[in-house]
């Protein structure tokens, strides 16, 4: 795997600056999901890696091999803060998270119409997470971020999901990982993201301004 | 608010959490004059372990930690004493996490990115129960 030293881009004081706003910001995240859903997510320790942007398919595909088959909301976002959020499921979470937006009620709706609903309510689930997550760094980090609308990839066999053209190849990535499971139900995933080069000097005089008021 | 803060009480404070910048975010917020002791621990068991040997006035304890999470390690302090003066300082905001910890025997919780102002309250009502357990 052709990874970057993590500490040529970024500083070890970066990026432990980095991981903390990671996790305050999952942690708005899963709050704001929770406020929909009657469930606890179960956060994990986030994780930081600097890659060429060529090794990252490969990479998250390393994460999400053991599900086999995954679904995806992926979602673009523009701000001096910009990159990709992937927001990564186990598969059937889908098909769960119908039941658990519905309290429990059963459905008797033909398979199409499940698609649909599963399609909705992953884009509906994928909107708070990654929305509250990266609004929550933007927002550390005083920057503004608009979004694309989120792009669904259902049900698809982990090695087929990710594409090496759906990243530019000579840029650096800086991904965010973290991980979570749902306290109710048999849902997990990953929410990777991903801010290339671009970002990175506005990134790191960002965050020197973000910890120097804790000096 | 500073001048209500008095170290009669609180002498030693433990600080819990995996993140060296949020260990020192948190001790940036309280006052240097005031000859607190600070202890470290970089997650749940090794802040049971000092716990048990510094014996500290106020806990600040993380929730979300590798090794041993901030949910087992609170359990286990109020275990092994149950007048513990645990402060949650976490990005965990669910409502289900809170009432985990407050109904494990934890004094309250603070929310992350943590503010001078509310760790400050939350020490001088820490100094004040001290007071009316002593």
């Amino acid at each position: 795997m052709m990874e970057t030293d993590n500490k040529q881009v970024l500083s070890s004081e970066e990026l432990e600056i980095l991981q903390e706003i990671m996790n305050i910001a999952f942690g708005k995240s899963a709050a704001d999901l929770t406020d929909v859903i009657d469930t606890h997510v179960v956060l994990n320790v986030p994780f930081i890696n600097v890659m060429h942007v060529a090794a990252l398919p490969d990479y998250i595909r390393n994460y999400v091999k053991d599900y086999v088959n995954i679904s995806i909301v992926e979602q673009r976002f523009w701000g001096r803060f910009r990159g990709d959020a992937l927001l990564v499921f186990s598969s059937g979470s889908g098909k769960e998270l119908i039941g658990m937006l519905q309290h429990g009620e059963g459905m008797s709706l033909v398979s199409d119409h499940i698609e649909i609903l599963e399609r909705e309510t992953l884009m509906e689930v994928g909107n708070i997470l990654i929305g509250a997550c990266v609004g929550k760094v933007a927002e550390l980090l005083k920057d503004i971020v608009t979004y694309t609308p989120p792009v669904i990839v259902l049900e698809r066999h982990y090695e087929d999901a990710f594409s090496e053209n759906d990243f530019a190849p000579d840029q650096t990535a800086i991904v965010l990982k973290t991980d979570f499971n749902f306290s109710e139900g048999n849902i997990s995933g990953f929410l990777f993201l991903v801010t290339s080069n671009d970002s990175i000097q506005w990134l790191k005089d960002a965050l020197q301004i973000f910890i120097e008021q804790y000096e | 608010m500073e001048d209500c803060l008095t170290n009669d009480m609180v002498k030693k404070i433990l600080i819990v959490d995996d993140s060296p910048i949020a260990r020192k975010m948190l001790k940036s917020c309280i006052p240097k004059d005031q000859g607190f002791e600070f202890h470290e621990a970089c997650n749940g068991s090794e802040g049971v372990e000092k716990y048990r040997s510094v014996c500290p006035d106020v806990t600040f304890m993380d929730l979300t930690m590798p090794v041993m999470t901030g949910f087992e390690a609170i359990e286990e302090i109020i275990k092994h004493d149950r007048n513990a003066l645990i402060i949650v300082v976490t990005a965990d905001v669910q409502l289900k996490a809170i009432k985990t910890v407050l109904d494990s025997g934890a004094y309250m919780v603070l929310k992350k990115p943590l503010k001078k102002e509310d760790l400050l309250i939350a020490l001088s009502k820490a100094q004040d129960t001290l007071q009316q357990v002593k």
